[in-house]
């Protein structure tokens, strides 16, 4: 590496130092209570995976380049150069920690892996290391926003075609559209997946509820935020604040995807709308009758995952356990406090990476599916799209026996007409 | 001999503390001037008294109890330790009255609350030297306990020292003699400190006490001041 | 556009929830060689508003988009 692109680095590196980061890379006092916090350690009992030593390979960077001892005594804290090897070492320990924060629930004084990592993940971008599919995504969802009079005509004629389903699963009242789209002074604008399994059961309950909505023509999720980059992240936000602006609508709802429901509440803090999950939404309808659930859809135990974004980094646990309390009366839950739930094994990008990382996201929540099999359930909810898939894969894997599902669908399919 | 003790209980005191205040205003202003993170970094679920429970979880370490109980006792037994002893020494210039609300002479325990606090540190130390928690550590965390172990060790069996004497060397008054000249900026050590037999403990204890100020500022040492804020970030 | 497409290769990518589609073409793409022209099938509506975006970012070419059917068809021409 030359000086050159170092100093490119380590310029990335400085604009992270805000005074939260400083004290995380200040405190670390490597006691080790984090130890056990890690699925992928808990799983495979590998050292590196140990959250602070994940936060060691950067904080020794740091040590180097921004603290004096680096330079008058670095053997102490073994400060390391910034050079290949550390892009390795770095890709290595970003690109296998999901973010779930289940760490900074043990550390005594809370240090945030995942935001430790996020300087990672921007120097791997920096140096053109990043998994590149990621960027990829990111840049076409940028690429959505700058040009959505290319595609809105034939994007809201592929709509169409979904609401015959949407119809079968709640008989609409004549003159009303299914899928209503672009329609200015909606009270929510709702920001789906792209993908018909995320639109069609959520449009049915909307309908249901009488809801005054409509369907974004932007995809919730944000490739932005997996691969780390600030900027990326801000684009693909924008245009869905810009959408919810130009629409004037008074709440935004977030499909079941954790890292876009946590992005757009920490980022969109203040905006003249209110942020909530598709599972906060469905809450309030079944809680101010708008919406009655047959129970009787529903055979067997069931539990609930709670997606790390939406959960313990969200605040979302009380909404989907009395939605479930409507739709059965064995639910059992996984974790004996939420906030200690699991991660799934596949945040922080790893599952938008897909087969590439299948081996390493099975091998690493091993925990995970223990958790899952003692409860013993035959139904597994959740609430995320990035879940929903690796939950699927260790149901394969592991041979779990276990029908995983969303939230969202199993509302729309107990709707009582 | 006479040079070097004046060297290590004057001139080096001097230099450390000033190193050692110094040292920590600037980098905690430093630190603290950077700005601010713009988004949240709370977890859930929310409790209501925010402060409370930052305050709670910075000097109670409810996850260490729950997640390594062992570790948690020494780890409240230790930092005890370290406050009754910073007690003790504030007591070495003055009586304060709010600090005899249980009544006992200068240094709670007689040099028995020093050789618990190396008991702790000899346990940290060996928990340091085996698996995981080996690998995580650095040479910076080793140092440090090995030097509150040598400052401990020194300062505290003073007391046993002086009983080889019958408590005729060295009592409170050379000490607060010693401090106030220190404090007043007329350093001289008392004769009484200098010609004890046992003063070479002193020094000792003065000198590591030394290095370990002057690595504060700099070293890991400052979680003391930044887990408040750190614990406040997470409670939101 | 009436004349007819040349396809060397097909991705059937039907059924597959999102970010899949783009992942796949975006690996299926690099087996045919540039300027050749890939066929993607997809139910997924999002991949609408996907792939003329990412036939943008990417830099290759969406020659055609046939929506008549139930499964949507994209005609790609890979340019890089
Ligand atoms: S628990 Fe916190 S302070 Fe202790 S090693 Fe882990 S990250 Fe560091
Ligand atoms: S954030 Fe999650 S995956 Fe990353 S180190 Fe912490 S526990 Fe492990």
């Amino acid at each position: 590496m030359d000086q050159n692109t170092r100093n490119d680095l380590l310029q990335l590196f400085r604009e992270k130092l805000n005074s939260a980061m400083t004290y995380y890379l200040e405190t670390c006092t490597r006691c080790g209570i984090c130890t056990e916090a890690c699925h992928v350690y808990a799983s495979m009992g590998q050292v590196k995976h140990i959250s602070a030593y994940r936060h060691e390979i950067v904080r020794r960077i740091y040590k180097k380049y921004f603290k004096a001892r680096g330079k008058v005594w670095p053997s102490v804290g073994e400060a390391k150069e910034l050079n290949e090897t550390a892009l390795e070492e770095l890709y290595e320990s970003a690109y296998s920690c999901t973010g779930c924060r289940r760490c900074m629930v043990y550390c005594p004084f809370g240090i945030d892996t995942q935001m430790i990592m996020s300087i990672a993940k921007l120097l791997l971008i920096g140096a053109h290391s990043e998994p590149e599919i990621l960027t990829l995504l990111a840049d076409t969802s940028i690429e959505k926003g700058k040009s959505l009079d290319l595609f809105k005509e034939s994007f809201m004629e592929g709509v169409k075609k979904l609401e015959k389903d949407v119809v079968k699963k709640w008989k609409m009242e004549a003159g009303e559209t299914a899928i209503p789209m672009d329609v200015v002074g909606a009270d929510l604008l709702f920001v789906a997946l792209a993908g018909a399994h995320s639109i069609i059961p959520t449009a049915a309950v909307f309908n249901a509820a009488g809801e005054h909505w409509t369907l974004s023509f932007f995809e919730a999720v944000n490739f932005g935020a997996f691969v780390g980059d600030p900027t990326r992240t801000q684009l693909i936000l924008d245009r869905i604040l810009n959408e919810a602006k130009r629409l004037k609508v008074k709440e935004v709802c977030i499909c079941e995807c954790g890292t876009a429901f946590r992005v757009m509440k920490q980022l969109a803090a203040d905006q003249p709308f209110k942020v909530s999950s598709i599972t906060e939404v469905h809450a309030r309808y079944i809680k101010s009758g708008r919406i009655k659930l047959d129970p009787s859809k529903l055979n067997g135990p069931v539990t609930y995952h709670d997606p790390c974004q939406i959960a313990r980094n969200g605040g979302v646990f009380d909404e989907p356990r009395y939605i479930l309390k409507h739709l059965t009366n064995d639910f059992r839950e996984m974790s004996p406090e939420p906030k200690y739930n699991w991660c799934c094994g596949g945040g922080g990008g790893l599952v938008a990476l897909g087969e590439d990382t299948l081996d390493f996201r099975m091998k690493s929540a091993r925990v995970k599916a223990d958790q899952i099999k003692t409860t013993g359930v035959t139904t597994l909810v959740t609430a995320c799209e990035n879940c929903h898939t690796q939950l699927n894969n260790l149901n394969d894997h592991y041979q779990l026996g276990v029908n995983v599902k969303f939230l969202t669908s199993m509302v729309a399919d107990a709707l009582m007409q | 001999m006479d040079a070097l003790y004046n060297f290590v209980l004057i001139y080096m005191v001097y230099f450390s503390v000033a190193v050692f205040l110094v040292g920590t205003t600037l980098r905690l202003v430093k630190i603290f001037r950077k700005p601010k993170q713009a988004t949240s970094l709370q977890i859930y679920p929310e409790k209501r008294a925010k402060w409370l429970g930052a305050i709670y979880d910075t000097f109670l370490f409810p996850s260490a109890r729950k997640h390594k109980p062992v570790l948690w006792v020494f780890l409240i037994v230790f930092h005890a330790c370290l406050l009754l002893l910073i007690i003790g020494h504030l007591e070495l210039f003055e009586e304060f009255k709010i600090f005899q609300l249980i009544p006992h002479e200068v240094f709670l325990g007689n040099g028995f609350l020093g050789l618990i606090f190396c008991v702790t540190l000899l346990y940290f130390l060996f928990r340091r030297l085996l698996s995981p928690v080996r690998e995580l550590s650095v040479p910076e965390d080793y140092y440090i306990l090995i030097l509150l172990f040598l400052i401990a060790i020194f300062g505290s069996q003073m007391d046993w020292a002086r009983s080889w004497y019958g408590y005729e060397e060295m009592v409170v008054g050379d000490y607060r003699t010693y401090l106030l000249n220190l404090l007043t900026l007329k350093p001289e050590v008392p004769y009484n400190v200098l010609i004890a037999g046992h003063s070479f403990m002193l020094v000792v204890h003065v000198f590591f006490a030394n290095l370990f100020l002057i690595f504060f500022p700099f070293s890991q040492s400052m979680h003391s001041f930044l887990s408040l804020p750190m614990n406040k970030l997470r409670r939101g | 556009m009436n004349e007819e497409i040349k396809v060397d290769k097909t991705l059937d990518l039907k059924g597959l929830p999102c970010p899949m589609p783009i992942l796949k073409t975006s690996r299926g793409i690099k087996e045919v060689e540039i300027g050749q022209v890939i066929e993607v099938l997809s139910t997924d509506p999002g991949s609408l508003a996907d792939f003329p975006s990412w036939t943008r970012s990417s830099g290759n070419e969406l020659l055609k988009t046939d929506q008549s059917g139930e499964v949507t068809k994209f005609y790609i021409k890979r340019l890089v």
